[in-house]
């Protein structure tokens, strides 16, 4: 079956009437090359939403919600870095458009994601460095992917060490998260670096809220699904692959 | 004009982070994405009489911002002052140590795409439209809205590399 690459974006972006749908789902069961076309559509689709997304977790600047209050509503003084989510009163009844959108993002926020101006705080730019077009790991952080081990981390550990996985790619992959800025991210290894394809802010300022099961951010938890090849490693196979300088891990 | 004016200005709040988020895929960095929602927010009460009665207010967000969006960048072409993409670099579209290595990427990616290969990708990737609503609010056929939407897509897998 001869698809053209439109058919299969709109396919993947759920745009097809029934009766076409069903017959490209039917041709791609047959067809891995036409399968990986459709997901390649999909993991870019994640991957742009999932950039942008953070934005709505941001704090909204205080003169941008006094232009929208209208000249009627003087705005209130400006209230430094206290950040202002908006009340769940408040969202709730939100425009009916898109409204799954708002909750899912609503639950992003319940989960602490992105508070912007904590990842300016002085410890992330030495963690954190541009180079050769994409952002690696640099001083405490990299030598935390290099050695820290999830199975065995300090309670007070500068850097903590989430999941470790391979990649589709063959490389391991890292997540971790930074206290001193609250930031989390993701980190593959390429070459004898560590890239950071993804990272975000993750509130740490509760000390539960380390451990909490949902506590990776969905900018962080997406970048992780469109890459993880298996399940996490667990801590033997994590040891190993630390031991062997996470060189990549041959395909099953 | 059926809506109180208490009304409109609740929902425009509630508005402001998704407008933010548009105008952030329109703009090289928060800051001019901030002064987009600005203005827009601004035009939107000068010419709230303009707004039909039961029409949405997001939609009508979205498309003013899009208008201005366009004409602003019109304005500073015919000023000199938008740098063609191919001469871009100087400036990156966020400091690296902004919260989101993501952003950073994506964002400077989007900023090659011609325009309205980028309003299709914002409005649908981004913003989650349907096609038919995305191509409502650019005023083009469902059609063009689909050959957009896959150049930019290709552009846009093209610059940022497949996922490793």
């Amino acid at each position: 079956m001869n698809l053209d690459d439109e058919t299969l974006m709109a396919y993947a972006d759920g745009e097809l009437e029934p009766a076409q749908r069903a017959e490209i789902a039917a041709a791609l069961e047959k067809d891995p090359a036409l399968a990986a076309r459709v997901e390649k559509h999909r993991a870019l689709r994640a991957e742009v939403a999932g950039a942008f997304a953070t934005v709505l977790g941001d704090p909204v600047p205080e003169r941008l919600r006094a232009v929208a209050k209208g000249s009627a509503a003087p705005a209130p003084r400006a209230r430094g870095n206290v950040v202002q989510f908006p009340t769940r009163g408040n969202r709730a009844p939100a425009t009916p458009w898109r409204a799954r959108e708002w909750l899912a993002m609503a639950a992003s926020l319940v989960l602490g994601v992105v508070i912007s101006w904590r990842a300016l705080s002085p410890a992330t730019p030495q963690m954190i460095a541009a180079g050769n077009g994409a952002l690696a790991a640099r001083g405490a952080l990299a030598t935390a992917l290099d050695r820290q081990l999830a199975s065995n981390q300090a309670s007070d550990a500068e850097v903590s060490i989430g999941l470790t996985f391979k990649s589709r790619g063959g490389s391991y992959c890292r997540s971790f998260t930074l206290h001193a800025s609250g930031t989390a991210g993701l980190a593959c290894r390429s070459g004898d670096e560590w890239r950071i394809p993804v990272t975000a802010s993750a509130d740490a300022a509760g000390g539960d809220f380390r451990q909490a099961a949902g506590s990776i951010p969905s900018a962080v938890m997406q970048a992780i699904e469109a890459r993880i090849a298996g399940d996490p490693l667990a801590a033997p196979e994590e040891t190993r692959a630390r031991d062997a300088a996470w060189k990549p891990a041959r395909q099953p | 004009m059926t809506s109180a004016p208490e009304e409109i200005s609740g929902q425009l709040v509630e508005l402001l982070p998704r407008l933010r988020r548009f105008a952030r895929t329109l703009s090289r960095n928060q800051h001019d994405a901030d002064d987009l929602v600005q203005s827009v927010v601004e035009r939107a009460w000068r010419h709230l009489d303009q707004l039909k009665p039961g029409a949405n207010l997001g939609s009508w967000m979205f498309g003013i911002m899009k208008n201005a969006w366009i004409d602003d960048r019109r304005a500073k072409s015919r000023r000199g002052e938008v740098a063609l993409p191919e001469d871009s670099g100087e400036h990156p579209a966020v400091s690296p140590v902004d919260s989101n290595a993501s952003l950073w990427s994506v964002s400077e990616a989007m900023n090659k795409l011609p325009e309205e290969q980028r309003l299709a990708v914002a409005l649908v990737l981004v913003e989650g439209m349907s096609y038919k609503e995305a191509s409502g609010l650019l005023e083009i056929p469902i059609g063009t809205l689909t050959s957009r939407l896959a150049r930019g897509r290709s552009a846009l897998a093209a610059a940022l590399g497949d996922p490793s």
